[in-house]
C-alpha cells in the first residue's frame, strides 16, 4: 500500500510540474506564435493592399453584398480587402482584390482558376494591372483581353463587385443587383400580386411598340415591357398600371393580338423541299409563322475525353412574319456542353435574333468558345427563312 | 446524404491512399518488426484499430470538451500520449481478466501498442483535420483497416523474400524496406481513385 | 582512461550505436522528413534537445522514480519537453513548424528517447547521459541529413532548398515521395553493413535491445524475433 502511495504521488508530482512549466513556456511562446500567425495571414492581404499594415475578419454573414464576395478584411487605414469566387470560362476563379481608402482598386491576385494557363491565365495577369487605380465607376470601361472575353469579364465584374462591396462596407449604399434580379424587381412593382414569379411570353405577332410581355406563372396577369416602362394588364387585357392614355393603348392593343391570337398546325408532308430538320410549325391567323426546328451543335459533332457529345440537338422555336422577319425566339432545349455551349439557352444568346432577317440574322455576338454551337444556331434560323419561304409558295409546290 | 459521402470518402482516403504505413509512415516499427508471419501481422493489426477506435473515442471529447475550453491546447501531445499508455494497460488488464482467449491472442501485441505512433498520431490527426466525432471515429477506423491490410500483405510478401537468395548485404531489414517501398508504390496507384469515385 | 570512456560514449551514438542505421530506431521521423535536408536537420536537432534534456532529468530523478511507474514518469517527461520544443519551433521557427506537422509531437514515441532513458539514463550518471544524449542526438541528425541529402539532390535537384541547376534535368521525382524513402533507407542500409563487413544492423534487428517497450513487455510478444535474430 505504502509503495503504490509512492508510486502515484511521485507520478503526480513529476506530472504537476511539467504541467507548471508547460504553462510557463506557453505564456512565453504563445504571443510569439499568435504575432507570427497574424504576420502571416497579414503578408497575404498586404501583397493585394500595400498601405494596410493590420487586418481584421468582417463577419459578413448576413450583410448586403454582392454574392462573389467570400471574406472581408478591414484595414486599418479604412482600406478593404476582399476574397471573391465567380466563374470564368470555368468555375471555381478565386480572387483577392484591396481596395484602398479612397475606393479605388490597390491590387488584385487570382489565387486559383480553372481558366486555360496559356490564354485566360495569361489575359487575367495583363487585366489585373488595368484595374489598378480605378474605382466604382471607372470600372466598367476597362476594356476586356481579346480572346479571354470570358476570363477577363468575369474579372472585372468580380473586382466590381469587391469595389461595392467596399463601398457597402463603409456604410455607402450602391445597387448591387444583377441584371435578372433588376428586371424582377421592376416586374413585381408593376404587377404585385405575382409574387415574383414571371415568366417571358413567346410572342408570335407583331406587337409594335412593346419589346417584351411577361406573364405572372400565377396567372394573375400580364407585364408589357415598352422602353423603360413596365405596364400591368390583368388576364383579359385591361391596363392596370398608371400610365399616358398612349402607351397604355399601345400595351391593350399588343395584349389583345396576342390574347386573340389562334394557330392552325401545317402537314409538313404537304410541302415540297422543307428541310430535314424541321420539326413542327404553325402559322397564325395574321399569317405569322411559328417554326421549331432542329440545330446541329456540339451536342452531335462534338465529343472528345473531357466534353463526350450528349447526342441531344438544339431545339429552337422561332417565330416570324411571312416576309421573313424574326418576332421572337427561343431555345426549346439542348445538350451542348455545360458552361461553354449551354449559353445558347441564355436569353442573352437568342434574345439577339429578335428582328433580324435572312439578310442580317448573322450580325450577332458568337458564344465565347463554342463556335460549333453558335454555327449551327445559326443554320437552324437559316432553315427556319428557308421553310418560311417555302410555306409561303403553298401546298405541293 | 452527403454526410454519409463524406464519410465513405474519409474511410476509403485513410485505408487506401493516406495509408497510415505506406504513405505517412506511421507505425514503421510493428510493421516491419510483426509482419513477419501471417498471424501475428493480422493480430498485431487488429489490436491496432482496436485501441486506435478506442484512443480517438476518449481523446476526442478530451481535446474538445476539456482542453479547448480550458484553453490548454498545449497540453495536448502529453495528455494524449498518457491517455493512450493508461488505455493499452487496462485493456490488457481487463481482457486478461474477462477473456483470457482473447488475451491469449492479442495481448501480447499490447505493450508494443503504447509506442505505435500510429496511433497517436490518427488521435492527433482527426483534432487536427478538424473531424466531428463521428467523422475522427471513421477515420481511425479507416486508418486501423489501412494498418492490417498494410500488416497482412506485407507478411505474404516476406515469406517469399524469406525463401530467396539476398546478397549477403542487404540480409534483414535492407531487403524489407525495399520490399516495403514496392508495395508502397503501388499504393502511389490508388492516389485519386477516392477523389474520381466520386466525383 | 575516464576521459576516454567519456568520449566513446559521446561517439558510439555517431557511428558504432548510429540509431537509425546500426540500432534501426526512429525509422518513422527517419522516412517522414528527409525529403529535404532543412526538415531532416530541424527534425534532427529537435529530437537531440528532447534527448539531451529528458536523459538530463531522467538521470537526475533515478533514484526518486520508483521502478513500477518509470515508463509512465519517464513518458510525462519526454512528453514535456516535446511540447516545450514544439512551441519554441512554432515561436522561432514558423517555417519548420509548418514543415515537419505532426512529427514534431511525435516525436514523443520516437523509440530512441524512450529507448535511451530505459537503457543508459536511468542507470548512468547525469554527466554520461549527457553526453549519450549528444551523441545519440547528432547520430540521428547526422543519419537524418545523409538520407534527406540523397534524397533531395536525386529527388528535387536541390540541397537545402537550393537548386543544383545540372540535375534539374535529371530528377528522379520517386525519390522524395513515400516508397522512394524506403528505398533510399533500405539501399542505406545496406551500404553500412557491407561497409561494417555486416557485423551491423543485421544482427540487431528488432531485438528486445533496440526496443523501449522492453521495459514493461513481460509477455515475450518479440520471442520469436529473439530467436530470429
Amino acid at each position: 500500500m505504502k509503495k503504490s502511495f509512492k508510486n502515484t504521488f511521485v507520478l503526480g508530482c513529476i506530472c504537476a510540474v511539467v504541467s507548471v512549466i508547460l504553462a510557463f513556456t506557453n505564456a512565453l511562446t504563445a504571443p510569439i506564435i499568435e504575432k507570427n500567425e497574424s504576420e502571416k495571414a497579414n503578408a497575404a492581404l498586404s501583397e493585394v493592399l500595400p498601405s494596410g499594415k493590420s487586418f481584421t475578419k468582417l463577419d459578413i454573414t448576413g450583410q448586403k453584398l454582392p454574392s462573389t464576395v467570400k471574406e472581408a478584411y478591414r484595414a486599418e487605414n479604412g482600406g478593404y480587402v476582399l476574397k471573391l469566387s465567380t466563374t470564368g470560362y470555368a468555375p471555381g476563379m478565386v480572387l483577392m482584390c484591396g481596395i484602398s481608402p479612397d475606393g479605388t482598386v490597390a491590387g488584385t491576385k487570382l489565387i486559383a482558376s480553372g481558366e486555360t494557363p496559356s490564354i485566360g491565365g495569361v489575359a487575367a495577369e495583363s487585366f489585373a494591372e488595368k484595374v489598378l487605380g480605378k474605382d466604382a465607376s471607372g470600372i466598367d470601361g476597362v476594356d476586356t483581353v481579346g480572346g479571354a472575353t470570358k476570363t477577363t469579364a468575369a474579372y472585372r465584374s468580380a473586382v466590381k463587385d469587391a469595389l461595392n462591396a467596399a463601398i457597402l462596407l463603409g456604410g455607402g449604399d450602391v445597387d448591387i443587383r444583377t441584371e435578372e434580379e433588376i428586371l424582377r424587381d421592376n416586374l413585381s412593382a408593376a404587377l404585385p400580386s405575382a409574387g415574383g414569379e414571371f415568366e417571358k411570353l413567346f410572342i408570335t405577332e407583331d406587337i409594335a411598340g412593346v419589346d417584351d410581355v411577361y406573364k405572372a406563372k400565377n396567372e394573375t396577369g400580364f407585364v408589357c415591357v415598352i422602353g423603360e416602362q413596365f405596364i400591368a394588364l390583368d388576364m383579359n387585357g385591361e391596363v392596370l398600371s398608371d400610365t399616358t392614355d398612349e402607351i397604355a393603348s399601345v400595351a391593350r392593343a399588343a395584349m389583345q393580338l396576342l390574347l386573340s391570337t389562334q394557330t392552325t398546325d401545317l402537314t409538313l408532308t404537304d410541302y415540297v423541299g422543307l428541310p430535314t430538320q424541321l420539326i413542327s410549325a404553325k402559322v397564325t391567323a395574321t399569317g405569322n409563322y411559328i417554326i421549331e426546328i432542329k440545330g446541329i451543335g456540339y451536342g452531335i459533332l462534338g465529343g472528345n475525353d473531357y466534353h463526350p457529345a450528349s447526342g441531344e440537338y438544339i431545339v429552337i422555336r422561332v417565330s416570324m412574319t411571312a416576309d421573313g422577319r424574326i418576332i421572337d425566339c427561343l431555345t426549346v432545349s439542348q445538350g451542348e456542353t455545360n458552361g461553354i455551349g449551354s449559353a445558347c439557352a441564355n436569353e442573352s444568346f437568342y434574345g439577339q435574333f429578335d428582328g433580324k432577317t435572312e439578310a442580317n440574322y448573322g450580325d450577332i455576338e458568337a458564344i465565347g468558345g463554342a463556335t460549333v454551337t453558335t454555327n449551327g444556331y445559326k443554320q437552324a434560323i437559316l432553315r427556319a427563312f428557308e421553310s418560311v419561304k417555302i410555306f409561303e409558295k403553298g401546298a405541293n409546290q | 446524404m452527403d454526410t454519409l459521402k463524406t464519410l465513405v470518402v474519409i474511410l476509403l482516403s485513410s485505408v487506401l491512399v493516406n495509408n497510415y504505413v505506406l504513405s505517412r509512415f506511421l507505425g514503421i516499427c510493428p510493421f516491419l518488426g510483426v509482419s513477419k508471419k501471417l498471424g501475428q501481422a493480422a493480430g498485431m493489426g487488429v489490436s491496432v484499430t482496436a485501441v486506435m477506435l478506442l484512443a480517438s473515442a476518449i481523446t476526442w471529447p478530451i481535446q474538445r470538451l476539456i482542453l479547448d475550453q480550458l484553453h490548454l491546447e498545449y497540453m495536448q501531445t502529453i495528455v494524449f500520449i498518457l491517455v493512450i499508455a493508461a488505455l493499452v494497460q487496462m485493456l490488457e488488464i481487463i481482457l486478461k481478466k474477462f477473456s483470457p482467449a482473447l488475451h491469449k491472442a492479442l495481448g501480447v501485441y499490447l505493450p508494443l501498442i503504447t509506442t505505435n505512433c500510429a496511433v497517436l498520431g490518427v488521435a492527433i490527426n482527426n483534432i487536427t483535420d478538424g473531424y466531428t466525432f463521428v467523422e475522427s471515429m471513421v477515420s481511425s477506423l479507416g486508418c486501423g483497416l489501412g494498418f492490417l491490410l498494410a500488416m497482412v500483405l506485407f507478411s505474404g510478401l516476406r515469406s517469399r523474400i524469406d525463401e530467396s537468395e539476398v546478397p549477403a548485404p542487404f540480409r534483414g531489414l535492407a531487403v524489407t524496406l525495399i520490399a516495403a517501398s514496392f508495395i508502397s508504390l503501388a499504393f502511389m496507384g490508388l492516389s485519386g481513385i477516392v477523389d474520381s469515385l466520386f466525383a | 582512461m575516464k576521459k576516454n570512456g567519456n568520449l566513446s560514449v559521446l561517439t558510439k551514438g555517431i557511428f558504432k550505436e548510429n540509431p537509425v542505421f546500426i540500432l534501426i530506431l526512429g525509422t518513422c521521423p527517419t522516412l517522414a522528413t528527409t525529403t529535404n535536408v532543412v526538415g531532416a536537420f530541424g527534425m534532427g536537432i529537435a529530437a537531440l534537445v528532447v534527448l539531451l534534456c529528458s536523459n538530463v532529468l531522467i538521470s537526475m530523478l533515478r533514484s526518486v522514480i520508483p521502478d513500477g511507474v518509470r515508463i509512465p514518469c519517464y513518458i510525462t517527461i519526454i512528453a514535456g519537453f516535446v511540447t516545450m520544443v514544439q512551441m519554441a519551433v512554432q515561436a522561432f521557427f514558423p517555417a519548420l513548424y509548418e514543415m515537419l506537422g505532426v512529427y514534431l509531437a511525435l516525436i514523443v514515441v520516437n523509440c530512441i528517447i524512450l529507448g535511451r532513458a530505459e537503457m543508459f539514463a536511468s542507470k548512468n550518471s547525469v554527466g554520461k547521459s549527457a553526453l549519450d544524449g549528444i551523441g545519440m542526438g547528432l547520430g540521428f541528425t547526422l543519419a537524418l541529413c545523409a538520407m534527406a541529402t540523397v534524397r533531395e539532390v536525386f529527388g528535387a535537384a536541390s540541397f537545402a532548398g537550393i537548386a543544383i541547376p545540372f540535375l534539374a534535368d535529371y530528377k528522379i521525382e520517386f525519390l522524395v515521395k513515400a516508397p522512394g524513402g524506403m528505398l533510399v533507407y533500405g539501399l542505406l542500409i545496406a551500404l553500412v553493413c557491407a561497409l561494417t563487413n555486416g557485423k551491423g544492423p543485421k544482427k540487431k534487428e528488432f531485438t528486445c535491445a533496440g526496443c523501449p517497450s522492453a521495459g514493461y513487455c513481460k509477455t515475450g510478444a518479440c520471442q520469436s524475433k529473439k530467436e530470429e535474430a
